[in-house]
């Protein structure tokens, strides 16, 4: 039997008025990689933040736990240390935050939420030497502010960059392939695949199958109208390319 | 007809009934009254202190700021800390007004001896004219050469709460290059501190002058300074304001000769009831000058941070280059930052801009960043950090970067305190 390292059930959250997520049901188990693919509007981003915990959107119904802790009650840094991470769709530039002085500051954060001693700086630098160094990251570019004048591609490999420092438990993609390359694309996705292991699960969020050619999938489901309506193996994602989000729209009903 | 003639007269005996004077402005009167100039005393009699009337005090009305006056200060116990840590530095202090002895030999280049009376000339000046009407000693520093340490100017007000005037003069000499500091700061008393500084940069000289406010929490802190900048010389200047419940520096600048530059910055760290006040007013007389500003404003709490910046291009002025950024960074609702530009420009061939913001932290960069599980507090730290980057980092010396950081990271860590309390 497998032990879910992510479970949402009945999970309704709004916008102001407006809901967006409308019953959300979905369990990814430990070192399971998931994809969710639906198309724009259909709320996969909205799904993402609120499980990072962005404020603006709020949860009225359901529950989430990651590992079986409950993550709603949680603020977006406490859920980082409890394992959760997201790569954003559309990474921050933030002028003035040396990107070294953001990594080194987000893992000594992690660790000391954890009870763990700082980490040392020869042990940071050679931990960002290795993981960049698979990612083909110049250490130019981690001199720079963070994610400042950074190409769609760099924010996305940095993004990488981060999750395979922090080592998280759950990993949450946010449409990792829009704005890449077929090179970069290859680059990320490698990076990605390098941190699969059967203690960290991911859920993967696209909305072209392409990215699962890469990355692939256990599982992949089919979001509309902000719910879950199909799951199936990586052979579903093939055929919402052939047949279209259209096809499935009846299930949501 | 008799009627024309009350009224004239009535307006003319309105114009020179004097201004009731607070219990604040008559303890300046009196102080006044035992002053060089007794003529200054009659004329503060007259108007009192500038409230909001008067423009430019608008957003700085001194007659209701200014609660208390706090006696003349009488000779210092000398302080031996020096307030700011600058390695390598060389430390003149004048504490309660007297100038003392710099400690050992002078640096190469370095000439200060002690001067009488006022450092500015008449101005039309609340502030200016107290500190004339009531300065005693002043201290000279004459800057020749490329002058190699830093030097410190600290400026004390010890013991009991105390009204200090005090001024300096700074000469930088043709082609020379030196770095000032001066702070002010001294014991946690309700202190009122008048500073003036009149500084000249002859042809082709290079100073950067810093002034860090850092008195107590009940505090009154003015500073008025005037820069004379000779053909080809450059300026740098940064004021923070990070401590007094009441400040205000003013600088009036002006362009004497083609090819001088100055960039002006600003940074004002208001939490509590603080009022900071940055003025600045520069003149570009002659062509071929330019000029920056950059001028940063932090509020929290219940503050409030004001800034005025006035740009006068004169007529023969042409080809000046001047351009003002005003930058507001509210962390609380009840916080207030003020912005105000002028420009006054009779020349037709020159280059002014002005640009004012004022924002709240970034909701997308908090959330990045608390992501990544760094806590809110310190993420919002590291955002300040960020938008106060650029002010420290135009500073040409990594004690003083290092000195004005930790007076940052000691302010963003007091508000972390207090949300935590």
């Amino acid at each position: 039997m497998t032990t879910p390292m992510l479970e949402i059930r009945g999970l309704r959250a709004r916008v102001e008025d407006k809901e967006i997520l409308k019953g959300v049901d979905l369990i990814v188990p430990k070192g399971e990689v998931h994809a969710v693919m639906g198309r724009n509007g259909s709320g996969k981003s909205t799904l993402s933040y609120v499980l990072a915990g962005r404020d603006g959107y709020e949860v009225t119904e359901g529950e989430v736990l990651l590992d079986g802790v409950n993550l709603l009650e949680m603020e977006p840094d406490e859920r980082a240390a409890a394992g959760l991470f997201l790569a954003f769709q559309y990474p921050i530039e933030i002028p003035g935050v040396a990107t070294m002085t953001f990594l080194k500051a987000a893992m000594n954060a992690q660790r000391k939420a954890r009870g763990e001693a700082e980490i040392q700086t020869p042990d940071f630098m050679r931990e960002i030497r290795e993981a960049a160094g698979l990612l083909k990251i110049e250490t130019d570019m981690l001199k720079r502010a963070l994610n400042v004048g950074f190409s769609g591609g760099e924010k996305k490999r940095a993004e990488v960059l981060q999750m395979a420092l922090l080592k998280p438990k759950m990993c949450i993609l946010d449409e990792t392939d829009s704005g890449l390359d077929i090179d970069a694309l290859k680059i990320v996705s490698e990076g990605v695949n390098a941190l699969r292991g059967p203690e960290r699960s991911m859920l993967v969020i696209t909305h072209y199958q392409r990215l699962l050619n890469h990355i692939v999938p256990d599982i992949v489901h089919v979001f509309s109208e902000g719910r879950v309506v199909e799951s199936g193996d990586k052979s579903l994602a093939l055929e919402l390319e052939s047949k279209g989000y259209a096809g499935f729209d009846e299930n949501a009903a | 007809m008799p009627v024309s003639t009350k009224t004239l007269r009535e307006g003319k005996v309105s114009i020179h009934t004097p201004t009731r004077l607070g219990p604040a402005e008559e303890a300046l009167a009196a102080q006044l009254d035992g002053g060089a100039n007794p003529q200054a005393a009659a004329r503060f009699r007259d108007v009192g202190l500038p409230t909001r009337r008067v423009e430019a005090y608008h957003y700085t009305d001194l007659k209701s700021l200014i609660r208390a006056v706090p006696d003349l200060a009488s000779p210092a116990i000398t302080a031996s800390q020096s307030a700011v840590n600058l390695p390598g530095s060389y430390r003149l202090m004048i504490a309660n007004g007297r100038v003392s002895e710099g400690a050992g030999v002078a640096p190469a280049g370095v000439i200060f001896r002690k001067v009488d009376g006022p450092v500015l000339g008449e101005r039309d000046d609340a502030i200016v004219r107290l500190n004339a009407a009531l300065a005693r000693e002043a201290l000279r520093l004459d800057l020749d050469g490329s002058v190699d340490p830093l030097i410190h100017i600290d400026h004390r007000i010890e013991g009991d709460a105390a009204h200090v005037v005090d001024g300096a003069v700074i000469n930088v000499a043709d082609n020379a290059s030196a770095i000032v500091v001066e702070t002010f700061s001294g014991s946690n008393k309700a202190h009122m501190g008048n500073h003036a500084a009149y500084v000249s940069l002859g042809r082709n000289a290079r100073l950067t002058h810093v002034q860090i406010d850092l008195g107590g929490a009940e505090a009154t802190h003015f500073a008025s300074t005037e820069y004379d900048i000779a053909e080809g010389a450059h300026l740098r200047t940064l004021v923070v304001h990070a401590g007094s419940a009441l400040a205000r520096s003013q600088a009036f600048a002006r362009f004497a000769g083609p090819g001088a530059h100055a960039d002006f910055g600003g940074l004002n760290l208001a939490s509590g009831n603080q009022h900071l006040d940055m003025t600045l007013s520069i003149e570009h007389a002659v062509p071929g000058t330019t000029s920056e500003e950059r001028i940063k404003q932090v509020a929290r709490d219940g503050a409030r941070s004001v800034f005025q910046g006035k740009i006068v291009v004169a007529r023969d002025a042409q080809k000046t280059d001047a351009r003002m950024m005003s930058q507001g960074l509210m962390l609380s609702e009840r916080a207030e930052i003020f912005s105000k530009p002028e420009l006054e420009i009779f020349a037709d061939d020159v280059q002014c801009g002005h640009g004012s913001t004022c924002g709240e932290i970034d909701d997308e960069s908090l959330f990045y960043l608390m992501s990544r599980g760094i806590p809110r507090g310190e993420a919002e730290g590291m955002l300040v950090r960020a938008f106060l980057a650029e002010l420290v980092d135009g500073i040409d010396n990594e004690y003083l970067q290092q000195a004005i950081n930790d007076i940052i990271d000691r302010w963003l860590g007091a508000g972390a305190a207090s949300v935590a309390a």
